[in-house]
């Protein structure tokens, strides 16, 4: 791995005649094959608005085919750091950034890859249900063909798929071409997740996806998350600690701008290692 | 303080100035009886809500009155002739339908109906894609040293007299556009339908398009600063859930920012269309302020309903019977109903489009 991103990125390269053969076919048995174990990384990386410093040398791999849920109060630069991983921060005045994100063993900020493809690959959900302007079925496919992944027939196929897998199908399905603002906060966020999954992400970031939802709707949604794994890979922010507990497989811990503790979320919450992580986790700050 | 606080018997510990003026303006509504207030404020606010309602009604009861003998003698060849013929105000009054009016005297105002629409429509058509990416650019592409100054700019243009940008147009632009511009145009537009409306002659720079130009340069002011205010009320975040999805900047404006603000933006676009129904002095200035003239190219002069309103006003009073301004109430009257159906038309259009639009400043 400390070849940086060319290293990897060339692996799936080299291949033989024969056995390019077999590749599709080993492809299909495991699609993951041949890449790198952790699906996304950073290394070092140091982030500030201007003169203000929020992160400084957070190194955190995020394995792959697991949801990472990101913790720490108000203030700790979870959401920097999330929005960070989509290059959603490039254009925020004054955003400085040191230090590295992989995506696969490349950079997300190397020359050859694309925003626009990199934010195909890494999708994110909002804070509150964000809706675009348009039918709930546009919406759905508001990625796909922004994307050009399919057009015509097709986009019903997909809207379908997407909203049956979301359960949000035979809620909407007599009304797909009404307006999305009809629909609960609940189903509005679904929504946003099935646009979300439409473009086929392989890394999800949610920024507190369920913090403007009811505990039937957030029930609904963390089942999902949880069904969504190993497919897919997730980066939680929660301030809900018992939804930390809930779905996701590690737990990083923020505290003023430094990755506290990281590790599998049982350890982290049952025995953590820094004092601040038993403070935070116990209830005692926050 | 000594006249308001005295009554109260002891000194309150000195308030600061502001809040001692509003504390007397309460006190004194208060020594005029808190029974009466509410009835004040009721009547008060009957009158005010009647002002603009009744004065709409006043203008169209007035005009309707001074247009009929028009509206009787001209019957439908007012919107089908094309012949402006005030007759000889010298000769003999003759009476139509008991209405008097001067020995060969009739009005066609066709002519005058198309060139407002014709103006309008190239005004508007021009103006709004410009005024869309003006507004654009101020809100999400510029920062904020350059947009500031620029929005003051806009406004600025707004507030231009008219008649400063009719004497500009006549002056400079209109001969600039007949001698550098149009006859590159018109010279290699081919013969064939409705490209041979571009074919020559393009005349000395008064006329049609460039009353159309002129109009569209005034109106990119009204729909650039009404559309800009919108922008600014979409919330950030369905725009950044657009760029989160991989859309460029360019498919949020057109995916999330436009729709979610369409009614407004048809709302701007009738606002200007309305400007540009109305606008008198300028048009009077550019179009050669023809009566009976339909261009027949988009180069020639022609006129329009508030533009031969105003050139003929004066000339209309040497008509002693009065029919001469008769016509020209019921000129107006065309056109206050046509800014009426462009705006109720708006509304239908909008109430057609709203099924996914956003009442605007909600869901960020």
């Amino acid at each position: 791995m400390s070849a940086g991103p060319e290293g990897v990125s060339t692996e799936r390269g080299i291949t033989t005649p024969v056995v390019g053969a077999v590749d599709p076919i080993l492809d299909a048995i495991d699609p993951d094959r041949g890449r790198p174990p952790h699906v996304m990384e950073t290394r070092d990386l140091t982030l500030g608005f201007g003169a203000k410093a929020i992160l400084s040398g957070v190194t955190a791999p995020f394995a792959r085919g697991t949801i990472t849920a990101l913790i720490g109060p108000t203030g700790s630069g979870k959401t920097t750091f999330l929005r960070t991983l989509n290059r959603m921060n490039d254009k925020v005045r004054g955003f400085r950034r040191e230090g590295s994100v992989l995506l696969d063993g490349e950079s997300i900020w190397s020359t050859e890859q694309d925003l626009f493809t990199l934010r195909r690959r890494v999708g994110m959900l909002f804070q509150r249900p964000n809706p675009f302007p348009m039918s709930i079925r546009d919406n759905v496919v508001a990625g796909v063909r922004a994307h050009r992944i399919a057009k015509g027939k097709q986009l019903d196929v997909v809207a379908e798929q997407r909203l049956l897998e979301v359960g949000l199908w035979d809620a909407v399905k007599d009304r797909l071409g009404d307006s999305p603002f009809q629909l609960s906060g609940g189903q509005q966020q679904l929504l946003c997740l099935a646009r979300a999954l439409a473009i086929g992400p392989e890394v999800l970031l949610l920024d507190e996806p369920t913090s403007a939802l009811d505990p039937v709707s957030t029930e609904f949604v963390e089942h999902l998350l949880l069904q969504m794994t190993p497919a897919l890979s997730m980066v939680v922010v929660t301030h809900n600690l018992g939804q930390a507990r809930r779905i996701s497989h590690q737990t990083m811990f923020l505290y003023d701008g430094n990755l506290v503790e990281h590790g599998p979320t049982a350890q982290v919450f049952e025995h953590p290692v820094h004092t601040h992580t038993e403070r935070y986790v116990t209830g005692r700050m926050g | 303080m000594a006249i308001l606080g005295g009554a109260t018997g002891a000194a309150p510990p000195a308030p600061p100035v502001k809040a001692m003026r509003r504390a007397s303006v309460a006190r004194r509504i208060a020594a005029a009886g808190w029974a009466h207030e509410s009835r004040i404020w009721k009547i008060g606010g009957w009158v005010a809500a009647s002002v603009p309602l009744g004065s709409l009604v006043f203008i169209l009861v007035v005009l309707g009155h001074k247009a009929w003998p028009s509206v009787v003698v001209n019957g439908t060849h007012f919107f089908t002739g094309s012949a402006w013929k005030p007759g000889s105000t010298y000769g003999t009054t003759v009476h139509t339908h008991g209405f008097a009016h001067p020995a060969g005297s009739s009005y066609g105002a066709w002519p005058l109906i198309a060139g407002t629409l014709q103006t309008s429509i190239i005004a508007v058509v021009l103006a709004v894609p410009i005024s869309l990416g003006a507004a654009f650019a101020l809100t999400e592409r510029l920062p904020g040293w350059l947009s500031r100054p620029l929005a003051f700019a806009v406004e600025i243009l707004a507030g231009i007299p008219s008649v400063i940008i009719g004497l500009w147009g006549v002056l400079t632009l209109g001969p600039f556009l007949a001698q550098d511009v149009y006859p590159v145009i018109a010279d290699h537009m081919p013969d064939v339908p409705v490209l041979s409306y571009f074919r020559n002659p393009v005349g000395h720079g008064e006329g049609l398009l460039t009353t159309g130009l002129v109009l569209g340069l005034m109106i990119i002011p009204i729909i650039t600063a009404t559309t800009r205010d919108l922008f600014l009320q979409v919330p950030p975040l369905p725009k950044e859930g657009g760029l989160a999805l991989g859309m460029t900047d360019a498919e949020v404006a057109r995916r999330v920012t436009l729709p979610w603000v369409r009614s407004g933006i048809i709302g701007a676009t009738v606002l200007g269309l309305g400007r540009a129904l109305g606008e008198t002095m300028a048009v009077a200035m550019i179009s050669g302020a023809a009566l009976n003239t339909i261009s027949p190219n988009i180069f020639g002069t022609m006129g329009t309903i508030a533009a031969a309103i105003v050139t003929q006003l004066d000339s209309s009073f040497t008509d002693g019977t009065g029919f001469a301004t008769s016509a020209l109430a019921e000129a107006a009257v065309v056109l206050v109903a046509i800014t009426i159906l462009a705006n109720a038309l708006a509304r239908v259009v909008i109430a057609r489009s709203a099924r996914h639009g956003m009442p605007v400043g909600r869901g960020g």
